[in-house]
């Protein structure tokens, strides 16, 4: 899958471009580079539909004089010339932020996982056979469902830094990942489900994410009539339900800058009980086998284990170089260092600022389900949301619908509901009141990183609309 | 290194196009001599430019280029794809692709059938979409102060803690070839400009966003009033402030042309993609031809509407673009497709292809997507016999459940309505509902449709489009 000097490549293609910074005797320069490949393949109608592959990449530079910064970007290292011409002028003709220079280079031990050969060695034919394994266990789980859409995949990037302050950095990363809508119609009732699953290292054949497709397209069928009353109801939200909510407001509002420039609901709210007093927000860019950990931020300055609220209290927040050097020369914040937080999405754009894999625990503990639902007592499940996306990650509140939610009543599910708004603002609903499943499972996210979340019941602060 | 080869090595060579025509025919002919029975390969360069500013300061500009190329070969009815941003080495995948395909084919049930396509016209020509005022040629300056004007203008008030704009425009130029001797090159731009404008009073945070764009040049921004763009979203920012939040409830809900525009992309547009029908994941399988909405409601899908932005002159399987009627008087009159889909159920294709980029294969996607006016005069009209409803505006987008045929779309911001009269500004205000019973209680349109803000749809793969519509009411509808 991915060519044997692919490092050797992007690491020439880094120097030729940071020899031309030199001659053009640019104060600072970093040159990123990406080349990823891989194999896909898509399903759809119970079948593979489609099998691709293929490969891309290519080189982002940032320059900074006198604390001004540009950045532009090229995919063939021949055009760094012009590239480099662009970005100066960007520079020239952005504001100087006193005290912005680039990160020093710092040793940044390796993260254990992110590589897997096993991954590299997969070919498409071993992916065609998971599908069809895949595709088998659906069937056999439940004869009337079907695959309806999702796929699967295997990847390997390999990527690199090299700056004017001695950063020198590169490696190879892999990722495998599977994701599956299943649905069942019959009898004039259609009800699907989608899952997935992702990770660094080869997932199993059939992972777990298959079977909890088939089970959420079983149980949500047959809805049963409850009162259409809006309620205020404790909810239950099963990690896969939680974590693309959770992901579209928490981590934004733990930027820094955003919470200096009091474009956070956490403004203004440093070393006060934002959460549940037993929750602790953690996130942890050196986690071994991380779905989002590196070694190095995309800065090139190395990643850590950060504490964001403990017990309850805000006690950190997210920083990347630049952000903290424009907030403390704009003078809203005394004192700011980068906390190693800076992300790229690729090399299109610069380093921005968030997350990496990001957890949330409770100094309780976890709880099996049976426990969690005993405490619910009367109220609701919820497994999936539409319009997560539509969450206001700036005060919290969110609306979406949901059409995988059960009835709980007296802690015993009662049946599904067959659809139902949900509403609420996120911080209210963690303030108080809170409890954790006692399994974490990793979910993709609408932020910067990965979630690792358990089922999460919420006692106050929601409203479930029966539609 | 696999990277692109420039393209200048190519495209300065005096034809205008990247692809070396007689290298990709004979790529497609050899993928022909190993089995396949139809072979393309398309190309798109993206020249960009990205601009955003922070209360006033510049943030970033990044310009950019990227070139992608992706070829799709048709062998035993089944698909393979090959996508890279390295020109040269295309050629080389010819034969490891052509083997995808079969192993794909190789694996089908007796009782799927092999992919074909509909037959098209072979056309071998280029469309250039010329903008009045070609946006690559406009320098920061000019972008910075289109930018300070929306900041300004939108700022001007202490609760107003923080604006961010930005900026963003494209040159797309794409080229096509395939075995059937397709062969054509086209090319338009896009413009965009945006604010987030967030306010706080005391403990109370809201934000705000508000855009405008189009297929085009920089006239499509200069034929914005950005200071009144920045204004409207300023005093939406302070009345979000003073709002409370929405009942919870069936009830009458009208809809702004923002919001009704995401309303009909999502509870209709994704379900008459025929390729989610195809798959058994729309509820409007089988409904070609029934009446499923209010005679009231007729709705196209149109990406020949210069200025929207889904416009495009060629679909990405080299199809003219045309109008589409997904509804007329309420009936179903037809799915958006591509030659896949087309094939499939035995329809004409109506060019509704669509990828992200070069890298990316083409899906069944929607362009500009809009409810035809409908009978009554203005807003005032449609809420005078509403006694106690909703009116929201602006959206925050939506999605939907194409299968179960269920959606949901959030308001910007909304209004209570009380004996016919807008009262009490609301926030966070959302809908929900099922596509085959919302249709039907459409029964309400005023006479102006027009596109709104401009948006993307994602599907994999995410897409520009436009969506927009006149003022709907709606009889009863979920909101939270």
């Amino acid at each position: 899958m991915l060519p044997d000097d692919a490092i050797d490549r992007i690491n020439a293609g880094c120097k030729s471009i940071g020899d031309l910074c030199k001659q053009q005797g640019i104060e600072q320069w970093e040159i990123v580079a990406y080349q990823s490949y891989g194999h896909q393949l898509d399903i759809e109608a119970g079948k593979i539909s489609l099998a691709a592959g293929g490969g891309e990449g290519g080189y982002g530079i940032r320059v900074v004089e006198g604390g001004r910064f540009g950045y532009a970007y090229l995919v063939d290292v021949a055009s760094a010339g012009s590239a480099l011409t662009q970005a100066l002028d960007v520079a020239r003709a952005s504001p100087s932020i006193e005290g912005f220079v680039l990160p020093n280079a710092e040793d940044a031990p390796a993260v254990d996982g992110l590589f897997d050969q096993r991954i590299l060695d997969l070919g498409p034919e071993d992916l065609l056979e998971q599908a069809d394994a895949i595709l088998s266990e659906v069937a056999s789980l439940e004869p009337r469902a079907v695959v309806t859409g999702g796929g699967l995949g295997v990847g390997a990037t390999a990527s690199a830094i090299l700056s004017s302050q001695g950063i020198e950095s590169s490696g190879i990363t892999t990722s495998h990942g599977i994701g599956v809508q299943v649905s069942i119609d019959a009898e004039d009732e259609l009800t699907s489900s989608y899952e997935g699953d992702s990770g660094r290292q080869l997932l199993q054949d059939v992972p777990a994410c298959v079977s909890n497709a088939v089970k959420w397209a079983q149980i949500t069928r047959g809805p049963i009539e409850v009162d259409s009353a809006p309620q205020d109801a404790p909810v239950l939200m099963t990690s896969e339900g939680f974590s693309p909510l959770f992901s579209m407001v928490v981590p934004t509002a733990l930027r820094g800058d955003r919470l200096v420039r009091n474009e956070s609901f956490w403004s203004g709210k440093n070393n006060e009980q934002v959460l549940a007093s037993d929750l602790s927000l953690i996130d942890d860019g050196r986690m071994a086998g991380g779905k989002s950990a590196s070694s190095r931020d995309g800065e090139g300055v190395p990643t850590r284990r950060q504490i964001l609220v403990d017990k309850g209290q805000l006690v950190g927040s997210f920083w990347s170089t630049r952000d903290a050097a424009q907030q403390v020369a704009e003078g809203r914040i005394t004192n700011a260092q980068t906390t190693g937080s800076a992300v790229r999405g690729g090399h299109q754009a610069p380093p921005g600022t968030g997350c990496k894999d990001f957890t949330m625990v409770s100094s309780k503990g976890g709880h099996s389900q049976e426990a969690l639902l005993e405490r619910m007592g009367d109220g609701y499940i919820v497994h999936s949301v539409m319009g997560a996306h539509t969450a206001n990650p700036t005060s919290g509140d969110f609306s979406v619908t949901t059409s995988t939610i059960l009835r709980v009543e007296d802690g015993q599910i009662m049946g599904p509901v067959k659809q139902a708004g949900l509403s609420g603002n996120l911080a209210g609903a963690l303030l108080e009141d809170v409890h954790l499943g006692d399994e974490v499972r990793i979910q993709g996210s609408y932020s910067s990183g990965s979630m690792h979340l358990p089922d999460v019941l919420m006692m106050q602060g929601l409203r479930i609309n029966p539609a | 290194m696999v990277m692109s080869a420039s393209p200048n090595d190519d495209h300065s060579s005096g034809t205008g196009r990247y692809l070396q025509q007689s290298k990709i025919q004979a790529a497609l002919g050899h993928a022909q001599d190993l089995g396949a029975s139809y072979a393309e390969v398309r190309l798109m360069a993206i020249t960009d430019s990205s601009v955003a500013l922070r209360d006033g300061k510049l943030e970033r500009a990044i310009p950019g280029q990227e070139i992608g190329v992706t070829m799709r070969i048709l062998a035993d009815g089944a698909w393979g794809v090959h996508s890279t941003t390295d020109l040269q080495s295309l050629p080389g995948q010819v034969e490891s692709t052509v083997r995808l395909a079969k192993a794909v084919a190789s694996r089908r049930a007796s009782k799927d059938r092999p992919v074909a396509l509909a037959e098209v016209p072979i056309l071998e020509n280029e469309i250039h979409w010329k903008p009045k005022k070609d946006v690559r040629n406009t320098d920061l300056d000019t972008k910075m102060h289109h930018l300070m004007t929306l900041h300004d203008s939108a700022s001007e008030d202490e609760r107003i803690v923080s604006v961010t704009c930005g900026w963003h425009d494209e040159h797309l130029h794409t080229e096509l070839i395939t075995s059937e001797g397709m062969n054509r090159t086209w090319s338009f731009q896009r413009s965009l400009i945006n604010a987030t404008v967030t306010g706080r009073d005391g403990g109370d945070v809201v934000s705000y966003r508000t855009r405008h764009g189009g297929e085009g040049g920089l006239e499509v921004i200069e034929a914005c009033d950005l200071g009144d763009l920045g204004r409207s979203a300023q005093i939406a920012t302070l009345r979000l402030l003073k709002a409370e939040r929405a009942p919870s409830g069936k009830i009458p809900l009208v809809a702004d042309r923002d919001l009704t525009g995401v309303y009909i992309h999502e509870a209709l547009g994704h379900p008459c993609e025929a390729d989610l029908v195809a798959a058994g994941d729309s509820c409007l399988d089988g409904k070609l031809g029934l009446t499923i909405g209010n005679d009231i409601v007729t709705v196209v899908d149109d990406p020949t509407i210069r200025g929207g932005y889904g416009a495009h002159p060629i679909d990405d399987e080299g199809l003219d673009t045309r109008e589409k009627c997904l509804i007329k008087n309420g009936v179903l009159t037809e799915y958006l497709n591509h030659r896949e889909t087309a094939h499939h159920f035995g329809i004409a294709p109506n060019a509704g292809a669509r990828a992200q980029d070069g890298l990316h294969h083409p899906l069944v996607r929607m362009s500009n997507t809009l409810i035809q006016g409908g009978t009554h005069n203005d807003l005032d009209e449609l809420i005078e016999d509403i006694s106690y409803g909703v009116y929201a505006c602006g959206s925050r987008g939506g999605q939907v459940d194409t299968g179960r045929g269920s959606f949901q779309f959030a308001a910007q911001e909304a209004w209570l309505i009380e004996n016919g009269e807008l009262t009490k500004p609301l926030k966070d205000v959302s809908v929900s509902g099922l596509t085959l019973q919302i249709l039907k209680d459409v029964d309400g349109l005023t006479r102006d449709a027009k596109l709104a803000a401009p948006g993307f749809c994602g599907k994999g793969q995410t897409v520009p489009v436009g969506d927009g519509g006149p003022i709907m009411r709606i009889s009863e509808a979920l909101v939270g």
